[in-house]
């Protein structure tokens, strides 16, 4: 019984350190507007 | 125009294909440890090439008004070599530590009439020309970022390793601060098709050089895109060999600072192979060193000598190495 809720804690500590790893994985917000334009032209004289 | 370049590898063979389409190039020598290597280059360039066994013999069959470094390892002894013969040298070194040590020759250059180029490839080098281009549009710059993803060669790869474990330094209100490589994460736009990446603090030779370019700046850092298994491996040997050339990488640099009355943040990027683009940087650099066009003698980054960026980035664009805009919110 002991080892049994050893396994289940472990488990459960391993799923809360996976989940947070996941979590700061994850990235933010894109750019909402606007976006990259090539440098050409009068840009460039 | 008389070239050595040292470093026949991924940037360096594009270096070389570079130099020679120039009109003004009358001899170019090639050194490389691996002679085969050296040998297959100029063999595919065909005239005005020539291969050496070292630096010294190189200067001494044909002199050189420029030496071109794209080897690993420190360019410091080499660039002094150079420098003692009289020619100009242009370092493709991404390594903060050799980047100081080049900077360290200024005084030594500015006295033969010379320049020393430091950091002249993909990033440093065209993130140091967008810097340059960013703050023409203002007042004040307070505020320097550079972000960039991806690797030329292996020895860019190994560099690359190497600089998510050893300590990194930043430019923090007036003043060096050390902090940890691999920390630091912010998502970083690139241009598209990469888009937004992860980056991390790393032992990069940016804020070196960009600091020296903008003195005033209150903040100068550098990040770089890696992985979890990057961060992880870092300090550990390169559990497999580098790739022979990186895939598509960019650079991102954000500039903020003051026009006029108005806070206002520039940014600008580009998206290419490290190795094709840093060819292409290291080439302008070679002739603009050559030619005398650069603002002053001395050891600089390519944001310290080179007053307009204007030209030298026209330049690039004319052999394929476009830079790019971003226009959108938060900036103007």
């Amino acid at each position: 019984m002991k080892a049994l809720r050893r396994a289940i804690a472990a488990l459960l500590t391993a799923g809360l350190v996976a989940a947070v790893l996941r979590l700061r994985g994850t990235g933010g917000t894109p750019p909402q507007t606007g976006g990259w334009r090539e440098l050409s032209g009068p840009d460039l004289t | 125009m008389r070239v050595v370049l040292v470093g026949a590898g991924a940037l360096g063979a594009r270096c070389a294909r570079q130099l020679h389409a120039a009109p003004s190039l009358s001899s170019l020598a090639l050194v490389d440890i691996d002679a085969a290597r050296a040998k297959a280059v100029a063999g595919s360039l065909g005239d005005r090439m020539s291969t050496a066994g070292s630096l010294d013999a190189a200067l001494g069959h044909g002199g050189a008004d420029v030496v071109v470094l794209s080897c690993p390892g420190s360019h410091e002894v080499l660039a002094r070599r150079a420098l003692d013969a009289g020619a100009s040298v242009v370092s493709v070194t991404d390594d903060p530590d050799c980047a100081a040590a080049l900077l360290a020759l200024d005084g030594d250059a500015a006295a033969s009439g010379s320049s020393v180029v430091v950091g002249a490839g993909f990033a440093p080098g065209l993130s140091c020309l967008l810097a340059r281009h960013a703050a023409a549009d203002l007042t004040a710059v307070e505020e320097v970022h550079v972000a960039k993803i991806g690797t030329a060669g292996p020895a860019c790869a190994r560099q690359h390793h190497a600089a998510l474990a050893a300590p990194t330094r930043e430019w923090r209100d007036g003043a060096w601060v050390e902090r940890r490589s691999g920390s630091g994460r912010e998502l970083c736009w690139f241009p598209d098709p990469i888009g937004g990446v992860d980056c991390y603090r790393a032992a990069l030779a940016d804020p070196l050089l960009l600091q020296a370019a903008f003195p005033d700046a209150l903040r100068v850092t550098a990040r770089m895109a890696a992985t979890r298994r990057d961060r992880v491996t870092a300090h550990l040997p390169m559990l497999r060999p580098p790739h022979k050339e990186g895939l598509i990488g960019a650079v991102r640099v954000e500039v903020r600072g003051w026009r006029d009355a108005v806070s206002d943040t520039r940014v600008f990027g580009a998206l290419d192979r490290p190795a094709v683009a840093g060819g292409c940087v290291a080439a302008v650099a070679a002739a603009w060193a050559a030619d005398g066009r650069f603002r002053r003698r001395g050891a600089g980054g390519l944001a310290d000598l080179v007053d307009d960026p204007v030209p030298f980035l026209s330049e690039l664009a004319g052999r394929g190495v476009r830079a790019a805009v971003f226009e959108g919110a938060g900036t103007t």
